[in-house]
């Protein structure tokens, strides 16, 4: 082989072999956020994206306009309280999942497979079953309730009342989601050594005390990584709430990504989307960053 | 080192030259290509009527080639816009009425006397091409024009033991009937909804909410397109849609497909629609022309039950001489008797809005249009504003706000005026 | 007696989130077998009483553009998935190997272009992709996809490449071998699983993608699927349900598909991403 090859220094090599990944990402993500984000103090419409002729700057306009009408702490408060239900929920049901399939039985490996198949099935077509079961007049949902409160609900119409909305557009997520999770932490399960959990049991300790002093901590940085991914994935949500409420009913289910989608792309206010998702982006780098600066992950090795 | 940019190099190549081929085809200099972007290519009822147009037309004029642009119904407005952004505009673009100050706003839509001859604009009603004016031009063609009917459905009016030729003429008419209609159970033991109303978060309904509040003599915006809401009409409209709502009478949140569908499935007794809404009538239940009638809109307190004018319509978009030519030709072919005639008697009931297919029996004797023969011509326009949309969109948070929302009627019109004030200074 | 009430609790807590996981999916497919007169029926019918094909038959017949996008999905997926492997190979090795100064700012720009949302890229993306000449064009779409994936990617390659002992290459280095050759023909065989992981999840994702199509393309015959599926759903005129849920069964299929057979991968490249991280 070529002798220069050797002699190049490992500094220009690695930087070499990031050339692709770096031009893909700086091209298609970079630069059109940086654009984003000066579009976002700039007054910026349909006649500039014909036209081609740059935004013209407006004192923050966008900005205190989506202060003013509410918008901005209205989608705030939808968007955490979703990611923070659908993250909660995730996990203690697939750590209950994940427990119960750790152990070996009859079948355990079908299970193992045949529960990821909702994660293998598209968002879009997601949304569209859960809205199918969902439907108010005939869907299958309306009849489970009724049936399960004795008759006494027989109108449930999650999707339509502003309550329930965000819950009913959650479980769809958690349907999706689920068993990413449990694989995960099963895979972790799988690392916590036998050796300990006998001998806490010979000490007597209880299956809770185990639970939580041993399988936990070895536990922790599968927790931490999933409940990272889980995070970011809810948090820039958008098929399954364009499909299944495209934010309504009144406002109840419209977080930072119908809102920024709606103000760009429906009102075809460029400006004005490019403030939400700035916004959005910001309160998304201060929560992972919180979130990785709080979460000790117990080292076990 | 080479060896990894070389790998790089060819990777790129390959799949430019791949899916290069997956660009536009080239297409024969000698023929003008017009692009017409229409959503209703993707809706099954609409496909087959459009590509025989293309058929035929194209075989009429063989140098011209129609090529669709076609995007669902809630993204062919960004799509047009995207594609001009990028240097490529469509010719011609078939749409809601509401939707041509958002492209006259943008600069893509041309007036249409820079396009059609005279003669075939003065075929076309005066009165109704008023509704497509902005400064005094007119921006849209109309293909066949509507208000919101009312559709009943004449079974349910049976079992409840009203006269199925008696429709209600009045909302307090309508809320006695209602009464009895929403006792009905169907053949599954199925509550009957009696009235509905689409309030569903999508510009369309906002507009069919607008024509409530112009049955009832109020407006939402004055002749000069400013905010215009303290009235009685509107404040009595928004009132019965709580009203509505109290009594479980309107099917909640519901966008007009699903009130089709529960009217196609004898589960909604009354509906307002555009006329040509009862084609997914029949596409979920072809037996409904068997029960459906319409009427005119009710009359709401001091209003004359006035409505807003419906339609669907082509804008145009100014290409260049050579272009121009070809889109008159496909304009006044779409809009002649020929074509039309049979798509409004059979598969789109709707009103022409061209004076020489007046006479059409066709039409006229349209069993399913009937009964709201008279309401095409009790009809106001919305003022042409950019941000129609916008306020349309919020006309349906207003609504939902009093129903599903459980908010009294005066602090959502209080938050209504906030927001659509806030989309209105821009 | 406690041992066995816990068994007891096991087994319904594994009942109950199972059919919350897979009753849908019974749901979606009984659906499609019902006429739409029948799907509307309440009380529901558990199974169709007129077992009909007429969803997928419709969509053979007269929807079968839906085929076009399913093929355009599948060539998207398939050649996102194989460029997405390549860039990763570089970078992931670049990262697991190298800790230049350069190489902390890039993982510090992957860490973060993972969390900007798709939706503040798109309208800028549209204007530069259309002067480059690649809107509305597969390879367009491609470029924009994966430089969506690349990120995850990388980062989740890097971690293979660090669970390769430095002494082999160490070993190569002194047998002569170049850097290529190191990383080619010696580390790259010994990461295969991390590739096929690394594979089907960006095929997966592009597979799921939404935003990017619906924005990037304007030519029906260049559609996706899920922006093809939306299309059909979002049909303004009226629902076809029996034939939106034999759409569903029909997009759902190849995944369920390519993840069973490539199960063992799939899931030790990703547990190994996430417990390395």
């Amino acid at each position: 082989m070529k002798k220069h090859d050797i002699k190049l220094s490992d500094n220009s090599y690695s930087f070499v072999l990031t050339i692709p990944a770096t031009i893909l990402t700086a091209i298609f993500i970079i630069v059109p956020i940086i654009q984003s984000l000066i579009m976002s103090f700039q007054k910026y419409g349909v006649k500039n994206i014909i036209s081609g002729k740059p935004g013209t700057w407006n004192n923050l306009r966008n900005y205190i306009k989506l202060f003013e009408a509410n918008q901005i702490p209205e989608a705030a408060y939808h968007t955490l309280w979703f990611v923070l239900f659908v993250i909660i929920l995730q996990f203690i049901i697939g750590m209950a999942l994940a427990l119960v399939l750790n152990r070996e039985f009859k079948g355990s490996r079908f299970i193992r497979s045949i529960m990821m198949t909702p994660w293998v099935v598209p968002t879009v077509i997601s949304g569209l079953i859960w809205m199918w079961l969902f439907q108010p007049q005939y869907g299958f949902a309306k009849y489970f309730i009724s049936i399960i409160s004795f008759g006494n609900i027989n109108d449930l119409a999650i999707l339509n009342n502003p309550e329930t909305a965000l819950g009913g557009i959650a479980i769809a997520a958690l349907w999706k989601q689920i068993p990413l999770t449990t694989l995960l932490l099963l895979a972790g399960l799988q690392n916590v050594p036998n050796s300990s959990l006998e001998a806490a049991t010979i000490d007597g300790a209880g299956e809770v005390r185990k639970f939580v002093s041993i399988v936990l901590p070895y536990l922790s940085p599968v927790i931490k990584i999933a409940m990272s991914m889980s995070i970011i994935e809810n948090f820039k949500q958008f098929p399954l709430f364009w499909t299944m409420t495209g934010g309504g009913p009144n406002g109840a289910t419209t977080n930072f990504a119908i809102l920024s989608y709606r103000e760009a792309f429906v009102s075809m206010n460029l400006g004005s989307g490019a403030a939400v998702t700035t916004i959005w982006m910001l309160m998304m780098i201060i929560i992972v960053g919180i979130y990785q600066k709080s979460f000790k992950v117990q080292d076990m090795s | 080192m080479k060896k990894v940019i070389y790998v790089l190099l060819v990777l790129l190549s390959c799949t430019i030259t791949l899916f290069a081929s997956g660009q536009k085809e080239g297409n024969d200099s000698s023929k003008v290509v017009l692009k017409v972007a229409n959503y209703a290519l993707l809706e099954s009822g609409y496909e087959q009527f459009w590509k025989d147009v293309e058929t035929n037309f194209e075989s009429k004029n063989p140098n011209i080639d129609i090529e669709w642009v076609s995007a669902p119904y809630g993204e062919i407005m960004n799509q047009v816009i995207n594609m001009a952004g990028g240097g490529d505009k469509v010719d011609c673009i078939f749409s809601e009425i509401d939707w041509i100050p958002g492209f006259e706003d943008a600069g893509l839509a041309a007036p249409i006397e820079d396009i059609l001859p005279q003669s075939f604009i003065n075929d076309l009603y005066p009165d109704v091409m008023k509704a497509f004016e902005i400064d005094g031009s007119a921006y849209g063609v109309p293909l066949y024009i509507s208000p919101y009917v009312l559709y009943y459905n004449k079974t349910l009016f049976e079992q409840a033991g009203l006269d199925p030729n008696t429709p209600p003429k009045t909302y307090d008419e309508m809320l006695m009937m209602a009464k009895k209609l929403s006792q009905l159970k169907d053949s599954n033991g199925n509550k009957v909804y009696a009235f509905g109303q689409t309030t569903a978060s999508v510009p369309v309904s906002g507009s069919s909410v607008n024509a409530m509040i112009f049955n009832f003599g109020g407006t939402v915006l004055d002749d000069n397109g400013k905010l215009a809401v303290d009235n009685d009409g509107f404040k009595k409209a928004i009132n019965m849609l709580k009203t509505l709502d109290d009594l479980s009478y309107n099917p909640q949140n519901a966008k007009l497909k699903d009130l089709r569908n529960l009217f196609a499935l004898g589960q909604l007794a009354m509906y307002y629609d555009q006329s040509w809404g009862f084609n997914g009538v029949r596409t979920i239940n072809p037996d409904a022309e068997n029960f459906t009638a319409s009427a005119a809109p009710l009359v709401g307190a001091n209003g004359s039950g006035q409505s807003l004018l419906q339609s669907h319509c082509f804008i145009l978009v100014d290409n260049g001489e050579q272009r121009k030519e070809a889109l008159s030709k496909f304009v006044q072919y779409v809009i002649s008797e020929d074509v039309l005639a049979d798509y409004l008697s059979n598969l789109t009931p709707a009103y022409p809005a061209i004076k020489s297919m007046a006479n059409l029996d066709s039409i006229n004797n349209n069993p399913v249009l009937k009964g709201a023969a008279q309401s095409a011509s009790n009809v106001k326009a919305q003022p042409f504003i950019p941000q129609l949309k916008d306020i349309n969109l919020e006309l349906c948070t207003l609504a939902q706000a009093v129903t599903v929302g459980d908010e009294s009627v005066s602090t959502a019109i209080e938050k209504f005026k906030n927001r659509a004030q806030s989309k209105l200074s821009e | 007696m406690k041992r066995k009430k816990l068994k007891f609790i096991k087994i319904i807590i594994l009942i109950l989130i199972m059919l919350f996981l897979l009753f849908p999916i019974y749901w979606m497919l009984i659906t499609s077998f019902k006429t739409n007169m029948e799907a509307y029926l309440y009380p529901p019918s558990f199974f169709p009483k007129n077992f009909v094909l007429d969803g997928f038959i419709n969509l053979f017949t007269e929807n079968n553009e839906f085929f076009v996008y399913y093929f355009n999905n599948f060539l998207v997926s398939f050649v996102s998935a194989i460029i997405t492997c390549l860039v990763a190979i570089f970078a992931g090795y670049s990262i697991a190997r190298f800790n230049t100064k350069w190489s902390k700012t890039f993982v510090a720009i992957l860490l973060s272009s993972q969390m900007f949302p798709i939706i503040s890229r798109m309208i800028s993306l549209y204007s530069m992709m259309s002067k480059l000449g690649i809107i509305n064009t597969r390879s367009g779409l491609i470029l924009a996809i994966v430089a969506a994936q690349v990120p995850f990617c990388c980062l989740l390659l890097s971690s293979f490449f660090l669970n390769i002992p430095k002494e082999i290459e160490e070993a190569a280095k002194i047998d002569g071998a170049s850097r290529n050759t190191i990383l080619f023909k010696l580390l790259t065989p010994l990461v295969t699983p991390g590739i096929l992981a690394v594979g089907i999840y960006a095929f997966l994702m592009t597979w799921d993608d939404y935003l990017h199509a619906a924005t990037l393309i304007q030519s029906d015959n260049l559609r996706t699927l899920s922006v093809g599926i939306s299309l059909r759903y979002l049909g303004e005129l009226s629902y076809d349900w029996s034939l939106i849920n034999s759409i569903s069964v029909i997009g759902t299929l190849p995944m369920v598909l390519v993840f069973f057979f490539f199960q063992k991968y799939m899931v030790k490249g990703l547990v190994a991403g996430a417990v390395k991280g």
